[in-house]
């Protein structure tokens, strides 16, 4: 019996005009982890929704130990032994924990066509418990549970059934450290059975850490698969943008002064059930950053701020003295804010790139200033000006933003705001799920706006961004500031983690 | 690389043309019904165009108002209800004085839309269900109002009817409908909080005003509307205004109108809609059929362009 588990053959896929994957081949063994590497855009998720049956395959074949396999659905895929858990949210709400487990296997529970929900129930517990997840109950519904603990639920839904390959899609940005610890230990154990993980991830240290193998796409094109024993971070990198990565990712000064002007200031914030009592300034020039678990309320800040919290209270202030209650009040007053969920909040996902870029700045497009009329050419010479400042990948301004990938999206949401020449800008997980190209150009833009005198709020849950970018960051624990430092090049992630837990 | 690229300007050459197809597709209806019913009536539809085109004035005027609803991402089937009300108002007031009539007429329906509004957007309950609620109450009280006899307008109402007055009117009204919506930001708000509601919101756009206004906006329109059904037929009855709502929504979606609102939503779509909706049922009148067989075939032609129409993409269940 060889060792080979997936031969990729010649696979190709198109999407409309762009050629999301041209011709890729390699293969995968058995017992290892599998990791696919790549910029946005690179055709990595395109290949695995193919292997797990969620687009439909082109041309090229996927031969899983020795057999041809042409996967229909997710169900089909399951039943060939592979599964998939997603980047973003995978479970369905309105069922059990149970129901969600076994969706699309529920045949081996149903007799005469009845369903027999006791047995489901227990089975699910069963597998709860073997797999550690103690405060999950099956016979619950899946919105009881946060974000991390619907992620366990995934990974008891991708695996039990002991599937030959597991595919793992940028789960662990969505992950706290603890999450990500227990995903790494179900990982392992896969391994260990002898199966196979295909791992996706834009963190190259965990790559590095976590896989045996590394498989590099570009632009849809096959590059090459090397031992992540024999590659160092600096390899990866060249070999996904294709050039070597010059200049600085992050901010390279240390010990500057941070001004003392303060241009907002927040003070008593409360909402209720999310953050208590949150007070702090933000001064000119200064980047501040907000870390913690993501339930520890850093994210609901950076909405409080923006006025987009519900039942706030307590006062968010300009140096000027005009309060920021609501959303369209703190855009006026220069204030800026791309939320964490992207997608929903941040950007019109069914309307073009011009409208989307224009959106905030319509006021100053008119015709002449006083009258209400909007000019169309001004609008989207302004709307092509910071697409392209941006470089973002489009067919043109008229280019609907759900055709973009999740990457050139972020640049579109920052194309708005740098068009609308915010001074405060909040910045919520701005690199969440991008590759690393994009990320240096975010971090560079965030140097040089605070360079122009622009002041940033950053939250991230990536401790090492916040180290390498911000003068100052803040610490959230259940709801209220815990802690709090200035930047240093002596700073590493243990200070802070020690501070959040 | 060059291979690539005619492929792509090939691509995008053909989803341009698919766009075309949609954006043209209502404007190539509009003229084969109307050659259409000019041949199998032999021309009569043409040479009674003033009387074919009798009832296009009040459902233009209060359909530009739905589409305002529904780009935004709403329905509203209260229309025929406010038409009836605000006509009832039209014909008491114009006994005292015409513009005061118009006024008045125009003030209910704004005051049923804020209803209307106060109900969607205060107590967020969705747009279809308020407005049927709506719908029957605002019957029943034209019903009670005109329990005893249809309310008689002025006869001064009668006698400003004429074509080119009424024409006159509607141009006026689309027009500031059409500069309003392509040559102020109101048309890119509308179509961003029917794209996305909550990012339309994280834009700056608010939406909860936006929407209220949107629905006293609406009422206001057929209030007007109503004053144009006053003058044709100088009373109201209890049926005043019935099924208006229905003629509306068919009128919008032969128009090309994407029925979950939204960036796709282009302001011919109510005046072409219209026009093609009154086309069609006069001519299908003249050609003789019954009301039954009318519905039927209305049915038919509904189905058919809400199936061409729909927006899949941004598919979501209307509010």
């Amino acid at each position: 019996m060889s060792d080979i588990r997936l031969e990729v053959k010649n696979i190709s896929k198109n999407f409309g005009i762009t050629r999301a994957l041209k011709n890729v081949s390699f293969t995968i063994n058995k017992g290892e982890v599998h990791a696919l590497i790549g910029e946005n855009g690179s055709g990595k998720s395109t290949l695995t929704n193919m292997l797990t049956g969620i687009y439909p395959m082109e041309t090229g074949t996927f031969v899983l130990d020795g057999q041809e396999i042409h996967p229909k659905n997710q169900v089909d895929a399951n039943n060939l032994g592979i599964s998939i858990i997603v980047q973003e949210l995978g479970t369905l709400s309105g069922l059990t924990v149970a129901e969600n487990i076994f969706l699309g296997h529920e045949d081996r529970f149903i007799k005469c066509g009845i369903r027999n929900t006791q047995k489901m129930n227990a089975e699910a517990n069963r597998l709860l418990e073997k797999y550690g997840f103690n405060n999950i109950k099956a016979n619950k519904m899946v919105d009881e549970y946060n974000f991390e603990d619907r992620k366990l639920i995934e990974i008891v839904k991708a695996t039990y059934f002991h599937p030959k390959i597991v595919v793992i899609d940028e789960t662990t940005t969505a992950l706290s450290q603890e999450g990500r610890e227990e995903l790494y230990k179900h990982m392992k154990r896969i391994r260990d059975e002898g199966n196979t993980i295909i791992f996706i991830s834009h963190d190259l240290p965990e790559i590095l850490s976590k896989s045996d193998t590394i498989t590099v796409l570009r632009d849809g094109d096959y590059i090459t698969t090397v031992k992540s024993a024999d590659v160092k971070e600096e390899d990866l990198k060249k070999l996904m943008v294709g050039r070597e990565v010059t200049g600085d990712y992050y901010r390279a000064d240390y010990g500057e002064e941070i001004s003392k002007e303060v241009v907002l200031s927040v003070r008593n914030v409360t909402v209720p059930g999310i953050i208590h009592d949150v007070s702090f300034d933000l001064h000119k020039g200064e980047i501040l950053g907000f870390g913690g678990l993501s339930e520890s309320g850093m994210h609901e800040v950076g909405k409080a701020i923006f006025g987009a919290s519900y039942d706030r209270e307590g006062s968010v202030v300009l140096a000027n003295g005009t309060p920021i209650n609501d959303i369209t009040t703190a855009i006026n007053n220069s204030i800026a804010y791309t939320s964490k969920d992207r997608d929903n909040e941040s950007i019109v996902i069914n309307e073009s790139i011009r409208d989307n870029i224009a959106l905030p700045s319509l006021d100053k497009l008119r015709r002449s200033p006083g009258l209400p009329f909007i000019s169309w050419s001004k609008i989207k010479a302004f709307a092509l000006k910071y697409a392209l400042e941006m470089s973002v990948k489009m067919q043109g301004t008229e280019q609907f933003v759900s055709e973009l990938s999740g990457g050139n999206k972020q640049k579109v949401v920052l194309a708005r705001w740098i068009g609308k020449d915010s001074d405060i800008i909040v910045l919520d997980s701005p690199t969440r799920g991008i590759d690393i190209g994009v990320k240096q150009d975010i971090y560079q833009l965030m140097n040089k706006m605070r360079k122009e005198g622009k002041s940033i709020i950053m939250i991230s849950e990536e401790l090492m961004e916040l180290i390498g970018m911000c003068d100052r960051i803040i610490i959230m624990k259940d709801g209220t500031v815990s802690g709090e430092t200035m930047r240093s090049p002596d700073l590493n992630e243990h200070s802070l983690i020690e501070m959040m837990v | 690389m060059t291979e690539v690229s005619v492929n792509m300007d090939a691509e995008r050459a053909k989803a341009h043309k698919v766009r075309m197809i949609r954006a043209l597709l209502p404007i190539a209806g509009l003229i084969f019904v109307f050659v259409l019913f000019n041949i199998l009536t032999g021309g009569r539809m043409i040479s009674h165009m003033h009387l074919a085109m009798s009832q296009v004035y009040v459902t233009m005027i209060a359909a530009m108002g739905v589409f305002f609803i529904m780009t935004m991402g709403g329905l509203d089937f209260s229309q025929g209800s406010i038409l009836g009300l605000s006509a009832i108002v039209v014909c008491y007031l114009s006994h005292y004085s015409i513009p005061l009539a118009i006024v008045g007429g125009m003030a209910v329906g704004a005051a049923v839309g804020a209803v209307n509004g106060y109900f969607y957007v205060r107590r967020k309950i969705k747009s279809f269900i308020v407005t049927i609620c709506t719908m029957f109450l605002f019957r029943g009280l034209i019903k009670f109002l005109t329990t005893e006899a249809p309310v008689a307008g002025s006869p001064y109402l009668v006698l400003m009817d004429s074509t080119e007055f009424k024409v006159m009117c509607t141009l006026i009204v689309v027009g500031l409908g059409y500069i309003a919506f392509v040559h102020t930001k109101f048309g890119i708000c509308l179509k961003s909080i029917g794209a996305g509601e909550k990012a339309a919101m994280f834009s700056g756009i608010r939406t909860d005003r936006m929407k209220f206004l949107v629905y006293v906006l609406s009422g206001a329109i057929t209030g007007f509307a109503a004053f144009i059904s006053a003058i044709k037929v100088g009373s109201v009855t209890s049926s005043g205004g019935n099924q208006l709502e229905t003629q509306i929504l068919i009128a919008l979606v032969l128009g090309g109108m994407p029925i979950s609102g939204g960036a796709m939503a282009r302001f011919g779509n109510c005046v072409v809609g219209s026009l093609l909706y009154v086309i069609l049922s006069s001519g299908l009148t003249m050609m003789g059929f019954s009301t039954q067989l009318m519905q039927l075939i209305q049915g038919v032609i509904f189905l058919l362009f809400v199936f061409i129409f729909a927006d899949r993409k941004a598919i979501q269940v209307i509010k």
